[in-house]
């Protein structure tokens, strides 16, 4: 289970006068400071898939750094499974499984060396790497290309790839930062399916996205920020009823 | 730690631009550049020294002599000149490549006539040897004329030399053949070899931070259970390691050339300079060349994480360059020496040890006064670099 409870975080504007006009605007820019995220909670239980909804610029990535431990929050909690991510970040890393539409590769290397070499850095074995990487390849299907070097990799191999580096480790909660954009029809299709797959192994997931038919399609759970604050906790069918099932129309309520 | 260090470096070398600009450029490139230079150098030489010159003579009656020996020269040409030519044109329009005029006054007794001035008129710009096969023509006779003279005074041999030159200085060095050459090129050495490993960590550099960014796979590596100082040191090991190799084998490879190109011209200098110099300051020289790296490595590599791309990290680390250029430069200066303050300039102290080392002067004890100063700065930049990869503002910015 990942529980997320009051997470702020701001950053300090070096150059006011580079802002945008729509920044500039944005009431959570006080004085020096830019409150990218004001108060974000929510929860997320095994095996569900918890879709994280939100205009640009609400705090979305924000919120999804903090909980893969990259940025440190200002305030507030972050546990999964038990570990308090604040204190323990090393040991809170080897639960988390984080991927995004822009994740590259090292392209000089091949596709099974970039995922040994994270399975590396999360300390597993020569062993365990050599089985985990056969049973990811067969999952993803990744035969054709696991030993040729990733520049030359389309869209879909490089994400399928990424992929698998992503939970090369067995990971307790996979944390997936716009994994669709950018992607063209068939590598968004295999993120999907890899996200469903996640789900009957009952891995948690929780993704951020601006399609709402992905939403409709894999969450079980949805949580919408709006200017650095949750303002939508709730199911998938809660969400729905919002506005008499129009996703788009529910999306709009609770910007309101 | 030891991971990173060896994927970056199985990267590193499958990098085949990077490879190219470490190894191929300086073992073969440029010895080729230098000996392209050298033989059209030479080449040029060679012409401006058989070359038929055309020239022309004025008031030729007064010296038949010299007017013989320089008709006799086969590599020397005659032409005509008319007495209302102004030599300037003569000679820039390309007719004669130069004019001797022979003064009125001119004679072979210099007892009688004393010193006769010719008045030699050429254009000097651009390699041509004109005054020296000139010279060489009229320095002979001028030497029969003497002899001549001192035969009629019936001087002996010793005081003719006495005459033509009362008091002579002759210059006895104490400064043994290492110290004189070391003096010399001492200074370039360091300034050579620390530009070199500048250069040959300035790509990994790049590439270890910016090119991590800007690929989109640093977040990654970040959020992976790997302590960042691990990662920092993984990192600075191999920036420092490049450096080193492309230094090395860009000197070697200068110094395999050069004994090929020279091919025992003045090989045995440089044998018996290199053989004077002994193994335990070649180790010394090394050791100071550590933390010189190490400065650079962590330098570099805060400036590369620091960027938001490739290219903004390369136009961070080329001002860089002249920033290490000076201190260098300054040790190559006369008069700057360890002595003075100069021994606490960081850079410049090690460039000195260095150039004092190849000397074989140096003050050992200095050496570690020199040794652990650069370390500590070596060090203060290591920890700046692990501090700097902690910062949210440099890492996502």
């Amino acid at each position: 289970m990942i529980e997320i409870s009051h997470l702020a975080k701001r950053f300090a504007v070096e150059n006011p006068k580079k802002l945008s006009e729509q920044e500039r605007k944005d009431p959570r820019l006080k004085g020096r400071f830019f409150h990218s995220v004001v108060d974000v909670s929510f929860t997320c239980q095994k095996g569900q898939v918890l879709g994280l909804l939100g205009p640009n610029g609400a705090g979305k990535t924000t919120t999804l750094r903090m909980l893969s431990t990259a940025l440190r929050p200002d305030k507030g909690q972050i546990n999964i499974s038990g570990t308090d991510v604040l204190a323990k970040p090393i040991l809170a890393r080897q639960k988390i499984g984080f991927l995004s539409g822009s994740t590259g590769l090292y392209g000089r290397l091949t596709g099974r060396e970039n995922i040994s070499y994270f399975a590396q850095l999360h300390g597993m074995s020569d062993k365990q790497i050599e089985s985990r990487i056969d049973e990811l390849a067969e999952l993803l299907d990744l035969h054709s290309f696991l030993d040729r070097r990733c520049e030359n990799f389309s869209t879909g191999m490089k994400q399928k790839t990424a992929i698998a580096r992503a939970v090369v480790h067995n990971p307790d909660v996979v944390i997936l930062d716009e994994p669709t954009t950018g992607l063209d029809i068939m590598a968004t299709q295999t993120v999907l399916e890899f996200i469903k797959l996640l789900k009957r192994e009952n891995t948690p997931v929780i993704f951020s996205t601006h399609h709402l038919d992905e939403v409709a399609e894999l969450c079980d759970s949805v949580t919408v920020i709006n200017h650095g604050e949750s303002c939508f906790n709730g199911s998938l069918d809660e969400f729905s009823t919002l506005s008499d099932g129009s996703l788009h129309q529910s999306f709009l309520h609770t910007l309101q | 730690m030891w991971l990173v260090f060896k994927k970056e470096l199985k990267e590193l070398l499958r990098d085949r631009k990077s490879l190219f600009f470490m190894i191929a450029l300086p073992v073969m490139l440029f010895p080729a550049l230098f000996g392209v230079v050298a033989y059209f150098s030479g080449k040029a030489v060679t012409e401006a020294e058989t070359k038929v010159l055309n020239y022309a003579v004025v008031g030729a009656q007064y010296a038949p002599e010299l007017v013989d020996r320089l008709a006799n020269n086969e590599q020397l040409s005659m032409v005509e000149i008319s007495d209302s030519e102004d030599y300037k044109t003569f000679i820039n329009r390309g007719d004669a490549d130069f004019v001797l005029v022979i003064p009125e006054s001119f004679s072979d007794d210099v007892l009688a006539g004393g010193q006769s001035v010719l008045q030699l008129y050429l254009n000097d710009a651009g390699l041509n040897l004109v005054y020296r096969r000139v010279n060489d023509v009229v320095d002979t006779l001028s030497k029969e004329y003497q002899q001549a003279a001192f035969t009629i005074l019936s001087l002996d041999e010793k005081q003719a030399k006495g005459l033509m030159q009362p008091l002579k200085i002759e210059k006895n060095d104490v400064a043994d053949q290492r110290e004189n050459w070391g003096e010399k090129i001492g200074g370039f050495i360091p300034y050579l070899i620390f530009m070199l490993c500048l250069q040959g960590a300035m790509f990994p550099a790049t590439d270890l931070g910016a090119g991590e960014k800007e690929r989109g796979t640093l977040e990654t590596l970040l959020i992976s259970p790997i302590e960042r100082i691990n990662l920092v040191l993984g990192k600075f090991f191999l920036i420092a390691f490049a450096g080193v190799t492309s230094a090395l084998i860009t000197v070697s490879s200068m110094a395999l050339w050069g004994v090929v190109l020279s091919q025992g011209m003045a090989i045995e200098l440089v044998a018996e300079f290199m053989g004077a110099i002994s193994a335990i300051d070649f180790v010394l020289m090394f050791l100071m060349l550590v933390p010189v790296v190490a400065i650079f490595a962590s330098v570099l590599l805060s400036l590369s994480i620091y960027a938001r791309s490739f290219k903004e990290a390369q136009g961070y680390m080329t001002p860089l360059v002249f920033v290490v250029i000076v201190p260098v430069i300054l040790a190559m200066l006369p008069g700057v020496d360890l002595d003075g303050g100069w021994a606490w300039v960081p850079l410049t102290n090690v460039a000195l040890a260095i150039k004092e080392l190849i000397k074989g002067t140096m003050d050992y004890v200095a050496l570690f006064a020199i040794f652990g100063s650069t370390a500590v700065i070596a060090g203060a930049l290591l920890a700046f670099s692990v501090y700097w990869f902690n910062q949210e503002k440099v890492l996502f910015r």
